[in-house]
Formats: C-alpha cells, structure tokens, sequence
C-alpha cells in the first residue's frame, strides 16, 4: 500500500507541469483556475470527530457538496439543554474535503422549520463574502454557488448572516480541508476538533435548556468552553481511540465567537504543526495558538498507552468550562520513552503555601430546597460528580494512584462521622493514607448548595461500592451549623 | 406626551366621525416618532396615526378570502405570486374543512403578494416597515420593563413558545395589539427596502448588507440584536416566497 501511494506521489510530480518542489516542503502554489476540471464527484461529509476520507482523485475535480442548516435542541452538559443552530445536525458542522484546484459546487439548504435565515462564509472561498452573499436564504429555501479552491489550507466556516456574532455562538461554524495537489502525507488516523463557546442564560452546569445570553457574549464571558459542541462530546465513552505506534493528524479548529485557544495535547509533543491551518509547518510544538474563526493541523506519533487530553490551555476553559476532549492511546508500555510511576514523593510544585484553603468560604444555599428522594439523588449525584469531582477521582472513581485517592471502596471516607461532608465544604490538605496508599496532596474547597453536596455523597457513596446510605441536605446544613 | 395626547384627541374625533363600530378589530396607532434599527436613516423617523390589526389574519379568515377570490387558492395561484409552499399546511380537502374554518391559529406559508391582496380585498393594505416596527416597540400592557420584549423574542427564537399555537396567545402591547412578537414573522408592505440588493456590499462607499463587516456599520443599535434579526430575516425574502412561520396582518390609514 505504502509504495502504492509513493508511486501514486511520483506520477502526480512529473503530471502537475511547471510545479517544483524542494525537499522540504512543496513550494506554495495557487491553482490556476483556468485548468480543466475533469468529472464531478458527491463530497463524502462527516460529523467531529471522523474526517472523510483521504482524497484519490489527481485531477482538478468537481464536487458537489450538500449540505443542511438545522435549528435543534441538543445537549450541552449532562442536564443542560441549548437550541443550537448547525450546518447539518451536530455542531462543529460537517467536515467538508476537497483537493487543491477542485470546482467546489456549493448547495446550502435551509430547513423549513427553521425560525430564521442563514447562509455560509467559508474562508477558503477567493470571492465577495466567501459565498455569503450569493447564498443567503429564507427557512424553506436553497441556493447553490460555485468556487475554485485555489490556496490549499484548513480553513473555517459559519453562518455570517445578521446578527453574524449570535449565529456563531449558536454553533454555527465547520472546517473545510483544501488538501495539497500532492495530498497529505499518510497517516494512521484523522480527527477532526473544534472549540467554540457558550454564552448561556444561567452559569455553568445550571440545570434545564439553556437561552443564548447576548450581553455575555458581548462582554466574552462564556459559560462554556468546549470541544465539539457539548461537554464530553469526544471524551471518556467517546474519546477517539488510536493503538501504540500510531501516528495522529487532528484538523483542530476554533469557532470562537470570542476566545483565541491556547491548543495544547496533555502528555504529547506535536511533531509538526501546520501553523493556522497554513502551509507553514513548524516542529516540536507544545502548544499551538488557534485564532477564533482559524485553524491548525497538528500530527504525532503516540508512542506510549494512555489518556491524550486534548485542552485549550488557558486553563480554566479546560476544567472549569468544558475545553476537553480525549484520545485514548491503548497498547503495550515503553518504559524507554516513559516509565509510568516511580515510586517518589509527591511534589507540589506550587506549594502548600501558596495555595491556601480557606475555612467555611463555601457558599450557603439560602433558598430551602425539598429533600430529594434516593433515585433523585443518585440521578443529581452523577452529573454533578462529573461536573465537579471527575477531572480527579476519575470516571469510575479510582483515582490516580498517588496522587489523586480512590473513592472506590474507600476506608477513609467510610471512617468518617460527617460521611465526607467536611472535605466537600473546607476541602482536605496534608497526608492521609487511603487503602493502604499514601496521599499528600490538596484538594480545594468546592462551591456548592448543601442539595448538590448531599446528592454528590449520595452518589459517592452507593455508587462506588462504599457504605450506601442517603445523605440528605440537612445533614449538609447541620454540619455547617456545628462549624 | 403632548403630542401623543394631542394625535390621541385628533384620531378619537376622526374615528367617531367614522364610527369607531367598524374598526372593533382594529387599533389605534398614534402618530409619533422612533429611531429606526439602521442606521442610514440617522434622524428619527415621524410615523403617522394609522390603524392595525389587532391580530394576525387566521386561517379561517384566509380561507374565505381563497373561496371568494379562487385565483388565490393552492390549485390557481401563479407561481410568480407564490411559491410551491404556499398554503401547504391546508388540508387538501380545504374547502369542506370544518376545522380549518374556524382555525384560530395565524396563516403561514402566504406570499407577500397573497398577503398585499388579502388586505385590499378587505379595504386595508399592508403595514409599511416603520409603521410594523414602530407598533411593535409598545411594551406589553401592565409591563413597564424595558427588556420584556428582547425576552419575548428570544424565547421564540430558542422555540420556548409554542409552535403552533393562536392568534392572541402572546401578549396584548399597550395600544391593544396582539402577538407582534412571539407567534409568527409577519409581511410588511416594504419589506426588503433596506437591504433590497444583497450584492451592495460591493459599493465601496455605501455597504448595505447585514452580514459579516458592514453589519456593525449598519446597525444603530448593535445589542438590538432581535431588531437586527428580523431585519435579516426580511432580507432573505422575496415577494413570492412562503415560509412556515410568516403571516401578516393588515393596516389602514386614518382618513
């Protein structure tokens, strides 16, 4: 297969007249658009994280691509609903691939049920509005317009029809791959990620749908941060998977409206960086700067097994708004490139002093809440673990051995008279030992009502093979009380 | 306020002389002025006193328009006056349809010019842009907060509100006027005069279009974003166009 393609490389060099290359990196070319284009094909279109396949096809092509607005209630969090606007279904929007000097035949239709109008701006379109204009319509409607992709590129997509701002933030935006004339070098898997954030009525993790919040937007302050459309969308159960010794491309793009991302693989090294989705690759990158309505391509090989957390790093958007996807890296250890744990001390690199843990700082819910019932607990409890307590003790509650305690079958917490209620409400600092293991580490105090601590215990409790037991909001306020 | 009052005694003495019988189903809009979404038009606009339609034309009201005017009906319509969705949510048994005669519900898929007939069949016409625009600024009656109708209006857009649901079902602004936001879109008279020619972004001095840059050149106001909304929406169209979720209602100058 390999020397298939080489060859297929070859007689694309010697076809594609007046093209030089180096040995580096093709010199950059833009297509003349007076050559011929031969035949039309149905552009294959796919929904994050799959990418359309690698594209065969030598000669200038045309390919028509369909594709469908829809205004649709999703979800955006466990629990939190938002009438998300797409181009075709999901958010990001369809993946679109086509080749360097392909006539892209463009059709975009407007749902009739939708409650407004839309069209498309696709930065890799040389023309007025790259296509917005030519392709505004009513709900009921369709329009069609042609282009020539002239500069190869990762390039986005969106809605830019008025007011342009909210049409985004309703998730409207995609990626389309102009791929080189020579194609992209193979590789084990393609992803495709986009980030884009919220800007929702209630803060984060509020409960029910959720109204576009426009004065947040303008103030970019949003509520979420995430990573193909909702929070979890590609991680822990959907979490792209790829085996030892595979080599990675991610089409990463950023929808905005707003925020620039600091795109950043948690325990990789991009090999090469196709800077802002460009021509221009860079190496060995630990992060790479993705502007609202850009683009990168990033390749690694994945050399040892694990957890790839993909983040935007400004940080918080990861772990406090939902930046997050995963990749999940199965396969045999190399302890030449990485040996997992050794046994050491913890060290914490900001130290104790630094971070302080204040007393009783935690809010008191002053509305009286009726005390759920177990099932309504436990239901509460689940979101509200993996909204707050996941990113450590892990999905299914083991931890991180050595650093992060289980909360599986846990001596520590079953010891305790207040249940755990302490450690939610004041955190926990210093030494303690956990099912035969030490842990010395610091574990903030978490904001929360003394419903939502009750329902977290509750769930920590029965689901992970602990005590059981319902623990009920007024044991939370009794406890505040005894303080 | 004078002024107000002033149009207010002025149109009560031209309605009695009319007889205020006759217009049961209409309001009074008093004339005024307001500062239209686009800019363009930097000056305040002067509206003058006119009558609306309480509600939004129905249904039931539409189909004896389509049985006393059969050019109008699904089967006869031109499709240079409508498109093929027009009135595709009538059964097509329509003319012995019990329910459909007394369906309360606005009508949708009409055309502006099924809509500009309906009205003169009826001796009104349509509302012109400043005068749908300027009615609709009235808060809800019994509401004095100024942020109720962007709240109205992005419950609808995020389809809180019902979809299918009656005229008079909404709120009643404070000159009695029913649904202006929250049901349906409606067709105004000059509906696609402020950006008549999507390819006026071309013009280098005078960018007309309400998309990408020269929106926030347009727009006056730009956090009147549900304002801006409904100006792209009207944007979109053309006159024979039909959509799910555009009707009308009709107008009437003072005499």
């Amino acid at each position: 297969m390999k020397t298939k393609n080489f060859f297929y490389i070859i007689i694309l060099l010697l076809a594609v007249s007046g093209y030089s290359c180096t040995e580096q990196q093709p010199e950059r070319t833009i297509v003349d658009a007076e050559q011929e284009v031969k035949g039309h094909v149905r552009a294959v279109l796919t929904d994050a994280p799959q990418v359309p396949p690698r594209i065969t096809n030598k000669s200038n092509t045309k390919v028509i691509v369909e594709l469908e607005v829809i205004e649709k209630q999703m979800r955006l969090a466990d629990g939190v609903e938002y009438t998300f606007w797409t181009f075709g279904g999901q958010v990001p929007g369809k993946f679109i691939r086509v080749r360097q000097g392909d006539l892209v035949e463009f059709h975009l239709h407007n749902h009739p049920d939708n409650m407004l109008p839309h069209n498309i701006d696709l930065h890799a379109v040389t023309g007025p509005g790259g296509g917005a204009e030519a392709s505004l319509i009513a709900p009921g409607k369709s329009a069609q317009f042609s282009f020539r992709a002239l500069n190869q590129g990762l390039y986005v997509y969106h809605c830019a029809t008025a007011p342009v701002g909210m049409h985004i933030a309703n998730g409207m935006y995609g990626l389309i791959l102009v791929e080189p004339l020579e194609g992209l070098p193979p590789v084990d898997h393609e992803f495709y990620v986009m980030q884009g954030e919220f800007y929702t009525s209630g803060s984060y993790g509020e409960k029910g749908h959720q109204d576009f919040d426009m004065q947040k937007a303008i103030d970019e302050h949003p509520d979420y941060v995430v990573m193909n459309g909702a929070v979890g969308a590609s991680s822990g159960e959907n979490a792209m998977m790829v085996q030892v010794g595979e080599t990675v491309r991610l089409f990463m793009g950023n929808g905005g409206p707003n925020l620039v991302s600091s795109f950043h693989a948690i325990g990789e090294i991009f090999d090469k960086v196709y800077v802002e989705g460009g021509s221009l690759i860079n190496h060995d990158v630990q992060t790479t700067l993705i502007p609202a309505g850009g683009s990168a391509i990033v390749e690694f090989k994945c050399e040892v097994p694990g957890t790839l957390h993909l983040v935007d790093h400004s940080i918080f958007r990861a772990f406090n708004k939902g930046a997050l996807a995963q990749i999940k890296v199965v396969g045999d250890e190399n302890h030449n490139v990485y040996t997992g744990k050794e046994k050491e001390e913890v060290y914490l690199p900001e130290g104790s002093a630094i971070q302080t843990i204040s007393q009783n700082k935690t809010q008191k819910s002053t509305k009286p809440i009726a005390e759920k019932s177990f099932e309504e607990r436990m239901e509460a409890g689940e979101s509200l673990y993996k909204q707050n307590c996941m990113a450590c003790h892990m999905d299914h509650g083991n931890g991180i051995a050595g650093t992060f305690p289980p909360l599986v079958n846990s001596d520590f917490l079953q010891a305790r008279d207040d249940k755990g209620i302490g450690i939610i409400l004041n955190g926990l600092q210093g030494e303690i030992t956990v099912k035969g293991t030490n842990y010395n580490n610091i574990m903030p105090a978490v904001s929360l009502s003394d419903d939502q601590v009750a329902s977290i215990l509750t769930y920590i409790h029965n689901k992970f093979e602990n005590d059981g037991g319902l623990v009920k909001a007024a044991d939370v306020d009794s406890w505040r009380k005894q303080q | 306020m004078i002024r107000y009052l002033g149009s207010w005694i002025l149109a009560g003495l031209i309605l009695s002389g009319v007889g205020l019988s006759a217009q049961e189903d209409m309001s009074l809009i008093p004339a005024g002025s307001y500062t239209p979404f686009i800019k363009g038009i930097t000056e305040e606009v002067e509206v003058e006193g006119f009558l609306l339609d309480k509600y939004a034309v129905t249904n039931a009201d539409f189909l004896e328009f389509v049985k006393a005017n059969p050019d109008w009906s699904p089967e006869n319509v031109k499709s240079l006056f409508a498109d093929s969705g027009y009135l595709t949510h009538w059964p097509v048994n329509y003319l012995n349809d019990k329910d459909l005669e007394s369906n309360m519900e606005p009508v949708v898929n009409v055309s502006w010019f099924a809509a500009n007939a309906y009205c003169k069949w009826k001796g009104k016409r349509l509302p012109t842009l400043h005068e749908w625009e300027y009615a609709a600024l009235a808060l809800p009656k019994n509401d004095s907060d100024s942020a109720a109708l962007t709240r109205i209006n992005s419950d609808w857009y995020s389809r809180k509100t019902a979809v299918h649901a009656k005229v008079g079902s909404t709120y009643e602004n404070q000159y009695g006027v029913w649904d202006m936001y929250g049901l349906v879109w409606e067709w105004v008279d000059n509906f696609n005069t402020v950006i008549s020619n999507e390819d006026s972004r071309n013009n280098e001095d005078a960018p007309q279009g309400l998309f990408c840059g020269s929106a926030s050149l347009n727009a006056s106001d730009a956090s009147d974003y549900v304002a801006f909304i409904r100006f792209a929406y009207r944007g979109s169209l053309k006159a024979n166009y039909t959509t799910r979720k555009m009707g009308f209602r009709c107008a009437k100058t003072i005499k």
